[in-house]
């Protein structure tokens, strides 16, 4: 009877007549994604050019090849803008803009130095407390502003102490991935897929928090052993007069802008967690609103402000959904679907498995956005077909966790390793692939066995 | 008296050329300057939301990195200076070599499958600034310990 199912669908592509797919508007879909998406894992274009030139192309397929054959239409520009997800384009700029007042007063400088003040010369107490601290903070703010922030600083404590960067940074940048799975704004794949099922803030964390400090955990462990050879146990006191210069750029700046950003941050996550009570207000409509009280009471420059929203990453997005809203309406993924839906039989069980693997090894090798975004409509399609992924949402999780977590075994994975790949550099440290596969590889295969016994047991 | 001007990031493999640097400062007597440029066009690869000052958080980074290479000069005696631009290394360094009248300008060669450069287009980048700047180009292979 599967593969019935496959040849139905593949042989609907074929009509082009009525409201079925047709084959070549599908394939053609197909065909764009698989170029941005190669441009993307790849650099070969800037993923905002690319996932822009991609949304471009379907549309100017649709009126140009669809005005003389109608079959050609994949997407008008008002479905478009309905496959674009507002919720997550919300949510990310109205964190945009927490980030960037909050930057401003040098918080996470300040802060990552106490932790750098509270280990007492103890080299396993600050390197647990730096993973520990850019994990809480991933989970609350955006990973790669973590990493900008947090990584430069660290390079430099490394270098006061004697120890070798790579040795803060790679943990750092691994603790990123796996605190940002915590709550729905910490990864962008754990917007995408949260805010596509209508999860509000609390139902997210309660499901996945438990798993990303689970994980984390895992995470000190195998650093321990990890880098048993890099740090010694003794006490160490540091460069003196380089931490004394760490410690003049350490300071609080704006402290009154601190405060009211503070209070705005809190009540903002108070409404994250409160939304149920209010008709699910979504995260986007929470975030923008912070935003939008925060702007009104610190009164910032507005021009620099705005220029202070990464328009690159929100353009990036539109285009994205739009690229993959084109894969679904053509129907092009319908078979994508049905050949994981084959291989994952009737077992909500074995299609979560496969879905947590699946996503975590592509999440390794290629961007794990454009990854998450097409792998929504095969989720959406699990979950239909199975009535026990149905009821839990398990095949959704497994998205998540696979997606967010397998961005650790290669520093192409997710975005703040290639960031801290380049800070590195910009410090004299060249990170290879080969060096951080060595680090990575591991902590992912832990993390993926323990997502993966984790999905079984709670759903 | 001349000025070297050494382009350096800091790191461990840069450690011998800046070594070099403040050995010839020391032999000839001329200044030494040393320059690090904060390039984040490496965020080009991605289009992660940035909203922090990179440029301003990696100037701090080189600030520190030049303070622990004029440390290494003043070990052997000598007064180093510490200049920090923004922009791309190929771009910045011919401008400041000509600002600060620059008589040799010393360079790391990165080295390996680290290396950003391939060979021939290192020796068309030094050529190019020998060219620009009239000031002799001296390269040391850096060479990264695993």
């Amino acid at each position: 009877m599967q593969s019935e199912d496959l040849l139905t669908v593949l042989l609907t592509y074929t009509s082009g007549s009525g409201d079925q797919p047709y084959l070549l508007a599908a394939l053609l879909a197909s065909g764009i994604f698989l170029l941005v998406f190669i441009a993307i894992s790849f650099h070969l274009l800037h993923e905002t050019s690319a996932s822009l030139l991609g949304a471009a192309a379907v549309l100017l397929v649709t009126y140009i090849w669809g005005h003389f054959n109608p079959g050609m239409r994949m997407l008008d520009f008002d479905q478009a803008m309905r496959f674009v997800d507002w919720n997550v384009i919300f949510l990310i700029m109205g964190m945009m803009i927490f980030v960037g007042i909050l930057a401003e007063t040098n918080i996470f400088r300040w802060t990552a130095f106490r932790f750098y003040r509270a280990s007492r010369g103890k080299p396993w107490r600050l390197l647990g407390s730096l993973i520990l601290l850019t994990g809480a903070l991933s989970a609350l703010l955006n990973d790669v502003t973590v990493i900008l922030l947090l990584v430069p600083l660290s390079i430099q404590i490394a270098i006061a102490l004697d120890i070798h960067p790579f040795v803060f940074v790679i943990p750092e940048v691994l603790a990123s991935n796996i605190g940002g799975a915590a709550t729905m704004i910490g990864d962008p794949p754990s917007t995408i897929v949260g805010s596509h099922i209508g999860l509000s803030f609390g139902q997210y964390f309660v499901n996945m928090a438990p798993i990303a400090l689970i994980c984390m955990l895992a995470l000190l462990i195998i650093v321990r052993i990890q880098y048993r050879n890099d740090i010694g146990n003794e006490d160490t006191e540091g460069h003196i007069p380089l931490i004394e210069r760490l410690a003049a750029e350490a300071g609080l700046r704006k402290p009154e802008t601190l405060r009211k950003a503070m209070i705005v941050l809190m009540a903002t996550f108070m409404l994250f967690f409160a939304a149920e009570l209010f008709d699910n207000i979504p995260p986007g409509v929470v975030a923008i609103s912070g935003a939008a009280v925060l702007i009104a009471w610190v009164r910032p420059d507005m021009h620099h402000m705005l220029r202070e929203v990464d328009w690159t990453t929100l353009l990036f997005f539109i285009g994205l959904f739009i690229v993959v809203g084109a894969l679904d309406a053509t129907g092009a993924i319908g078979w994508l679907a049905t050949l994981i839906g084959v291989l994952a039989g009737k077992s909500a069980d074995s299609a979560a498995l496969l879905t947590t693997w699946i996503s975590g090894i592509a999440s390794a090798i290629v961007a794990n956005i454009p990854f998450t975004v097409a792998a929504l409509p095969v989720a959406d399609f699990l979950t239909q077909k199975l009535p026990a992924a149905g009821q839990s949402g398990i095949v959704y999780w497994a998205l998540i966790l696979g997606a967010d977590l397998g961005g650790n075994a290669t520093y192409l994975g997710s975005a703040p390793n290639i960031v801290a790949v380049g800070l590195l550099a910009q410090a004299g440290y060249r990170l290879t692939f080969k060096r951080f596969m060595r680090d990575g590889l591991p902590v992912t295969i832990v993390t993926l066995i323990l997502a993966s016994i984790w999905l079984l047991i709670r759903y | 008296m001349g000025l070297i001007l050494c382009a350096t990031r800091g790191g461990e493999a840069s450690i011998p050329t800046q070594l070099k640097a403040i050995e010839m400062a020391s032999q000839t007597g001329d200044e030494l300057a040393f320059l690090y440029v904060a390039d984040s066009s490496f965020l080009n690869m991605t289009a992660a939301a940035v909203v922090v000052d990179v440029e301003d958080e990696l100037v701090n980074m080189g600030k520190f990195l030049l303070a622990m290479a004029a440390e290494r000069a003043q070990k052997e005696g000598v007064m180093a200076r510490s200049v920090i631009r923004t922009g791309v290394v190929r771009e910045i360094l011919p401008v400041v070599a000509k600002e600060l009248e620059a008589s040799v300008i010393i360079l790391g060669r990165p080295a390996g499958e680290s290396s950003q450069f391939k060979e021939a287009d290192f020796d068309h980048f030094m050529n190019g600034i020998e060219a620009e700047t009239q000031a002799k180009v001296i390269a040391f292979k850096e060479t990264i310990p695993e």
